[in-house]
């Protein structure tokens, strides 16, 4: 067995924890990918949500969405997130306000409307919004922040629209490597959210980070057919089986003993 | 006919190699992530240590305290291999001067590398670059004459510390210096899920692939040599695994796919570095689904790219 300095952190799925044979190490970056609307953001807030139940210190910095959407969108799945800490990065926010909190959660929404668009064209509208965000400011903003508050968890929300927004303003892959080192000095256990990586293209932080979590999404008939795979995980053992997923009023939950359909594993065999 | 050639540390790779690797010449290790890359570049410097070699380790992606942390579950006792931790420093992005990395940074024996990250020096932080980074080699090469070096990754070195209009010039030097001092080196090289070839690739002196891919049994795991100068070699792909103390390369060639298969035995339990003995919770993955495979069908399956790229039966890269 291995020795218990390897502090680990809970996901807030059950079932990713298991397939990561008891969840991510600490203070290391982990990558997040998928298709629009494969749930990577709900995996997220779930992450975040799991830091602040535990009395932890948890940051959001949405980049995608606006706050309020964000807001709304968790109201369906009942959770208090109200603990949860937001750096508003949207483009849309001239002047970024500082820690808006996501406070009171009711009402019923469906999950389903969770980020339909896609979220390239989304942020050629933003870029054209304001060009002012970058992954070197964000660096900059986030030392600020953590200078005042002591996050175990901080979860970008995505690095793909960062990276297209700050396209023209210099930045480089050694400020990618900077920004995710940056978060692994203080101490912070970080999801980076990402589109699915295009295969033939090899971006920096896929190589940089310590794990991939990678979330897949099929239509099977006229239903989703929603499955987990671990496609990096350094330091530790982890399940190499691609696990089915679900997405309900209470958030993500992975089956870590079930198979997946035989269907869906085919399609996985033609791209791995 | 070379003899005297470096021991890679995994026997079967080694037989592969007819022997192990051509002294004082570079090598790139290449596959995607997940492959089991530094774990076969330590095991090579693992093997140095052993004979009593001096050998160092440039680590570059990863810091040097998670790959101690990493490598800990195989058992490996790497306190006596020497490490440089090139990896970048948080940038500043103010205008202050930076400081020569040189006087800043020393190799050090793992042994010495404690738990937690090293942290960026909040009022100067270093500028890296490949030129400081050459310079400290020749140094360390003249005080210390190592035999083995591993430099995980050149992908890193490309990605953050070469200008891309500078990029193949800077790495066809950076080549010329290792073979200059004289040192035995594998460089690892980390692939995009689709390949083609590279820089890297063409002016190694050879390429050691590892591979992985999904069949309805689970992970299964391979290792090519894609190209070898001055030494023949092993064509084929041969099955590998990662075991509680590393790599362990199968040299008995499968015929067919699904006799590797039962060779194999049940799909083993996944890991990137460190795999420790299974734990008894886990139950193997089923044998699930039967996937159709040509009856002599000894290439790969679909999505590997493991066709030898050059072959080099006598000597043709003298």
């Amino acid at each position: 067995m291995r020795p218990s300095t390897d502090e680990r952190v809970s996901t807030g799925v059950p079932g990713i924890d298991d397939m990561l044979k008891g969840g991510l190490i600490s203070g290391r970056p982990y990558v997040i990918s998928g298709t629009t609307g494969s749930g990577k953001t709900i995996l997220a807030i779930q992450f975040l949500h799991q830091g602040v139940k535990q009395g932890e210190r948890a940051l959001l910095v949405a980049i995608d969405e606006p706050p309020q959407e964000i807001r709304e969108n968790v109201r369906a799945l009942g959770w208090d997130v109200g603990k949860i800490r937001i750096l508003d990065v949207h483009p849309a926010t001239k002047a970024y306000s500082k820690r808006v909190s996501l406070v009171e959660v009711a009402a019923q929404r469906s999950v389903g409307s969770l980020r339909d668009a896609g979220p390239s064209a989304k942020t050629e509208a933003m870029k054209a919004a304001s060009p002012d965000v970058s992954v070197q400011s964000l660096q900059l903003m986030l030392k600020q922040e953590l200078q005042e508050i002591k996050y175990s968890r901080v979860v970008i929300d995505s690095l793909t629209s960062l990276k297209k927004l700050s396209e023209s303003m210099g930045d480089t892959n050694s400020s990618i490597m900077s920004l995710l080192r940056y978060l692994s000095e203080s101490g912070v256990t970080s999801l980076i959210i990402t589109d699915l990586p295009d295969p033939a293209e090899l971006e920096p932080e896929m190589f940089i980070c310590r794990g991939e979590i990678r979330l897949h999404k099929r239509m099977v008939a006229n239903r989703i057919d929603r499955f987990v795979t671990i496609e990096k995980f350094r330091g530790s053992p982890h399940d190499p089986m691609p696990r089915p997923m679900s997405i309900s009023d209470t958030g993500i939950s992975v089956d870590s003993k079930k198979k997946i359909p035989k269907a869906s594993l085919k399609m996985l065999q033609a791209f791995t | 006919m070379i003899k005297d050639k470096v021991k890679t540390g995994v026997t079967g790779l080694d037989d592969m190699l007819e022997g192990g690797l051509i002294p004082g010449r570079a090598y790139v290790v290449s596959g995607t992530s997940g492959t089991g890359k530094t774990a076969l570049a330590m095991q090579f410097l693992l093997e140095g240590a052993r004979c009593g070699e001096r050998v160092v380790y440039v680590s570059i992606d990863e810091p040097p305290n998670e790959v101690k942390q990493n490598t800990r579950a195989f058992g490996w006792d790497i306190g006596r291999i020497q490490v440089f931790d090139a990896t970048p420093d948080v940038m500043n992005y103010d205008k202050t001067p930076v400081r020569d990395v040189s006087t800043e940074r020393k190799v050090v024996y793992f042994s010495d590398i404690g738990p937690g990250i090293r942290q960026t020096s909040e009022k100067n932080p270093v500028d890296m670059t490949i030129s400081t980074l050459q310079e400290i080699l020749k140094q360390e090469m003249r005080a210390r004459k190592y035999s083995r070096i591993v430099v995980d990754s050149l992908t890193s070195l490309r990605y953050f510390y070469i200008k891309t209009s500078e990029e193949n010039a800077t790495l066809m030097s950076f080549f010329r210096l290792l073979s200059d001092l004289g040192v035995t080196a594998l460089l690892t090289v980390q692939l995009p899920e689709i390949s083609k070839p590279d820089v890297e690739v063409h002016v190694a002196r050879g390429e050691i692939r590892l591979h992985k891919w999904f069949d309805g049994r689970g992970l299964m795991r391979g290792i090519t040599v894609e190209k070898y100068r001055g030494s023949s070699h092993d064509n084929r792909l041969r099955m590998m695994k990662m075991s509680s103390t590393g790599l362990d390369v199968k040299t008995q060639a499968p015929e067919k796919r699904e006799q590797a298969a039962e060779e194999e035995g049940p799909p083993i339990e996944d890991t990137d570095l460190p795999e420790p003995p299974a734990p008894s919770d886990v139950a193997p993955a089923p044998p699930a689904v039967p996937i159709p495979v040509e009856p002599d069908n000894q290439s790969p399956p679909a999505g590997l790219p493991p066709k030898p790229v050059e072959h080099h039966k006598d000597g043709g890269g003298i």
